[in-house]
């Protein structure tokens, strides 16, 4: 099963990244965590993948073992058709400027004993760019921050939109072709949330990036992405074309997640039937089989036995709708 | 095992809880912080008032304020009435309300990891308030305790009662906060933020905890959170906080079809919806939340409200009626007609 | 309804302090809650005793090497300003040399323990694994032996000089900065710019000298105040076993040892040099330790 590729993942000249049974084990204490198990997916060029899922799912640690930062258990990452699992040290540094990362917590991501303008410039200086302070000025203008005013301040002097914004100037200067966003906007205010994902949006058209967005919020993650996937305990649940899986989604865990979200609007969800039962298995000890097997309301003995394998979902909307369950709900 | 409690009801027109004129100043590095002002508000037996507001609106300092647990030294001013059950308890000391901690208010406060004392077993955590405020013996107390996890929907309560803190998941630790928060059947129940932490599976089944305790014990709760759909869906009333004050106060449908703040209104079309087609341009207010710290005259969200003209810059606007019963807000220039963008030009 | 504009018009520019408003805060801070009157006694007392020790011999002092029979042990402010010792030798001339010796030994062995203890603990806090836990296992070792039987041994391999007994004292400082520079490197180590810098392509050795070293180096220097004033301490214990710089060059801990004898007649031959150590030590203690929850204090406020 391993040695064929997964029928999710696309043949294309257009896949900038492919990763392909991404596995990554941690050693906690005695027990070792399997915190992601087997995962494959690909991004095309100039489109953003939405990665979604609770706290424990491994979407933060898919983004950085994407990064090499650590390197995956095993498994492999094509990027731009090189397997940066292979490389290392020296040559394995050599890919950085393509793939560029920006993280949750805008202020512990930016060194504060450094001036802005240095910290923009930092990658430029680092690969000995030319132009350094043109580059640096161009970039800030188009995060909307004022060279003029913000270049020679240091970052607690901002707030959490503004760091991030900082950060974002920061994987840009680069020009890379991968963003990396793991939960940008997540430590962020509501109403500040909305300017970086705009930003990130307009980013992506002056820059021609191709994104990768990890979020467990699931209104985020639709408003900013082309194809979502949703991970569970380790393991990918459904994987497809955004609006199709947000308008009809056929894993039960994607399912209960959409039915979880408190509606702005609807003033009386306090009668609806909750559709998960129990509590998030240990990521240390999980269910045979079907992970999500324990608080699916579908479950069988097929679910204990046997791992179900991604699937095409055949409803005659189209081709990118992936799903690995036993028992889908094709309504 | 079923734990109606039979309340007597007190005379229907005195709310349970009214706060009055509210402002609470506090000390920091960097000057005197305004971080609540003149916040008024009431709530009756059995029904939910939701506070909305973004980081800095002093919706979680007014929390601690109506407890009685603003940090003494840190605190500049603190004036204004809070009135439970017609008693104002603003200026009680601290002796005095510690014996209405538990048995008449109490608070879920957000992070349940460090709301439970890690070193002690989740039994003596839940027997402190019975044994302290209700007068119960060790075998009352435990008796009890088994009783009240299983109130809030914890499998095994035998078992569980001996365990610790980190043998829980956060759903289960914030329901057994919420089990000792409710131990001395305490009239008024103030959440703030207590499903943030959670993920969004959880969540639900905590809010849905939350209103079906509050319908058994006809308790009032105010449900803190910046999450306006997780207020939306619960709250009969929903009061939105800007910079310290109360913009906008209204019942929660009269809120949403309604909306009158620019405040509200930017907030609500600032956040992405499901219902929203991906790629979607959101609304982004502009700007930053506003300095506490020496506030500028005039309305705080001036410098950021589209529809702000030179009278906002200058002078407070105060709380008035709208049309719908029970909804206030405080603008000069307030959104009437969405459809067509009229406002009302004084 | 107009969309309200995306980019920050100028009246809504975020408000970002010049250089002048940043220059009043820090000078608030510094002079305001945390830096009070007593800091900057301390900081006075020991720019006294720097002074002292630099300008010793240009000071209008008598010769402290100088016995003086007809002075011995006379009291403070009768022929002598801080009276005399048993050999009739100025007290105060004595004391302002001796701080030479105070001022070199603790800068020394500090600097030794800071520059060699840093590094590897820095390194060791960097690199993790096993070169981490063999340093670790090392300085454990070091700690475990009675410092003083430690310097006993060193003091006679190296000699009694100035410059050896900085030395060895120095080298019982190592552990202790190590642990400090490794505590604090961890500590760094963990946010998210050294992960940044890594992703942005950065060799270890630039990861180490620009994200790691600028946010080590402050606490570390912190605790090399308090360090000194310990410095001192064990100096004077040295000197009291006859270990210390050898007589007749005067030293804190020497005349306090000298004045042992003369307890019951001449108290003050022992006490001047003791009051004039404990008042380092404790300014060096409460300046250091200030010095150190401030810069704390900032980091945790990012």
């Amino acid at each position: 099963m391993t040695d064929r590729l997964p029928v999710h993942l696309r043949d294309s000249s257009d896949i900038v990244l492919s990763v392909q049974h991404l596995t990554v084990t941690f050693a906690a204490g005695k027990k070792t965590v399997q915190a992601v198990s087997d995962v494959s997916f690909d991004v095309a060029r100039g489109e953003t993948l939405g990665l979604v899922g609770e706290s424990g799912c491994g979407k933060s640690t898919v983004g950085r073992a994407i990064m090499q930062l650590p390197p995956p258990s095993s498994g492999q990452v094509l990027f731009k058709g090189r397997d940066l699992t292979r490389l290392s040290g020296e040559a394995l540094r050599q890919t950085r400027t393509g793939l560029q990362m920006i993280f949750q917590d805008p202020i512990s991501s930016l060194n504060p004993r450094r001036k802005v303008r240095d910290i923009i410039a930092e990658g430029l200086r680092i690969w000995q760019r030319p132009g350094v302070d043109a580059r640096v000025r161009e970039v800030m203008e188009a995060v909307g921050l004022d060279p003029d005013t913000a270049a020679d301040r240091r970052p607690h002097q901002f707030s959490g939109g503004q760091c991030q914004r900082i950060c974002i100037a920061r994987s840009l200067a680069l020009d890379p072709d991968v963003l990396i966003c793991d939960e940008p906007v997540s430590a962020l205010d509501v109403s500040v949330q909305a300017q970086i994902l705009n930003l990130l949006e307009d980013m992506k058209q002056r820059y021609q990036l191709t994104m990768i967005f990890v979020a467990h919020n699931l209104a985020v993650v639709k408003n900013i992405s082309d194809r979502v996937a949703v991970m569970y305990l380790g393991r990918l649940c459904e994987i497809g074309e955004v609006e199709r899986i947000y308008a009809r989604p056929v894993h039960p865990y994607t399912r209960a997640l959409l039915a979880s979200i408190p509606d702005v609007g609807v003033t009386d969800s306090a009668n609806s039937l909750p559709l998960l039962q129990g509590d998030l298995p240990s990521p240390a000890n999980p269910p045979s089989g079907c992970r999500f097997r324990t608080r699916c309301p579908y479950a069988s003995e097929r679910c204990a036995t046997e791992e179900p394998v991604m699937r095409a979902v055949e409803d005659g909307q189209g081709t990118d709708h992936f799903v690995a369950c036993h028992h889908p709900c094709l309504d | 095992m079923s734990t109606v409690i039979q309340r007597e009801i007190a005379q229907t027109d005195s709310p349970l809880l009214e706060v009055r004129n509210l402002t609470v100043r506090l000390k920091s590095q960097a000057g005197i912080v305004h971080a609540v002002e003149n916040v008024s508000f009431s709530l009756d037996a059995g029904k939910t008032l939701g506070i909305v507001g973004e980081s800095g609106s002093g919706k979680s300092v007014m929390a601690r304020a109506l407890m009685g647990l603003l940090p003494r030294l840190g605190t500049a001013e603190k004036k204004g009435v809070i009135s439970l059950d017609s008693e104002n308890i603003a200026d009680w000391s601290d002796k005095e309300l510690r014996a209405l901690r538990g048995p008449r208010m109490a608070m879920v406060f957000q992070d349940p990891m460090t709301a439970l004392n890690p070193v002690l077993r989740l039994g003596v955590q839940l027997v402190e308030p019975l044994r302290l405020h209700m007068g119960m013996n060790r075998q009352q107390a435990r008796q009890r305790s088994i009783e009240l996890l299983s109130a809030v929907g914890i499998p095994d309560p035998q078992q569980r009662i001996d365990q610790y803190p980190h043998q829980l998941s956060g759903g289960m630790r914030q329901r057994v906060v919420i089990a000792i928060a409710l131990a001395c059947n305490p009239q008024l129940l103030i959440a703030d933020e207590p499903t943030t932490a959670l993920d969004v599976t959880v969540q639900k089944q905590i809010l849905d905890l939350l209103s079906s305790l509050q319908k058994e014990r006809q308790m009032g709760v105010v449900l803190i959170s910046h999450d306006l759909g997780v207020v939306a869906s619960r709250a009969d009333n929903i009061a939105v906080m800007y910079a310290g004050r109360i913009v906008e106060i209204a019942p929660a449908r009269t809120l949403f079809e309604n909306m009158l703040h620019p405040y509200t209104e930017a907030l609500f079309n600032s956040i992405p919806r499901l219902r929203d087609k991906a790629h979607t341009r959101l609304q982004a207010i502009p700007g930053r939340p506003p300095q506490l710290v020496s506030p500028a005259p005039g309305c705080a969200f001036a410098a950021r409200c589209p529809y702000a003209q030179q009278k906002c810059h200058r002078q407070q606007p105060p709380m008035v009626q709208a049309r719908a019963e029970g909804h206030q807000y405080a603008c000069f220039f307030p959104v009437l007609d969405h459809t067509q963008g009229e406002h009302n030009h004084d | 309804m107009t969309l309200p504009a995306e980019k920050t018009k100028p009246n809504q520019q975020p408000h970002i302090p010049s250089r002048a408003q940043n220059f009043a805060r820090a000078l608030q801070q510094v002079f305001g809650r945390g830096f009070g009157p007593g800091f900057w006694l301390c900081v006075l007392w020991l720019l006294v005793v720097i002074l002292a020790a630099v300008f010793a011999n240009w000071l209008p002092l008598r010769d402290p090497l100088d016995p003086v029979i007809a002075n011995r042990l006379s009291a403070p402010l009768t022929s002598n300003v801080l009276g005399a010792d048993g050999l009739g030798r100025d007290i105060l001339s004595r004391l302002v040399h001796g701080s030479r010796v105070s001022v070199v030994i603790s800068l020394t062995a500090v600097s030794i323990g800071m520059l060699i203890g840093g590094s590897l603990g820095v390194m060791a806090g960097y690199f993790r694994g096993n070169f981490e836990r063999g340093v670790m296992a090392v300085l454990d070792i070091i700690l475990a032996f009675p410092w003083l039987v430690l310097l006993l041994a060193l003091v006679t391999f190296i000699g009694q000089s100035l410059f050896a007994i900085a030395v060895a004292i120095g080298f019982l400082w190592i552990p202790a900065y190590a642990r400090v520079a490794r505590a604090n490197t961890l500590a760094v180590v963990q946010r998210e710019y050294v992960l940044a810098a890594r992703a942005l392509g950065a060799s270890t050795q630039r990861i180490l000298l620009r994200e790691v070293l600028p946010n080590v180096i402050l606490p570390v220097l912190a605790y090399g105040l308090v360090a000194m004033g310990l410095v001192i301490i064990v100096e004077s214990a040295l000197a009291f076993l006859g270990l210390s710089v050898e007589a007749p060059q005067p030293t804190w801990g020497g005349m306090i040892a000298e004045g042992k004898r003369h307890l019951a007649t001449a108290v003050h031959v022992a006490l001047v040099p003791s009051i004039t150590m404990f008042l380092t030590v404790l300014s060096l203690n409460f300046v250091g330790d200030r010095l150190r929850s401030h810069f704390d204090v900032k980091e945790s406020n990012l």
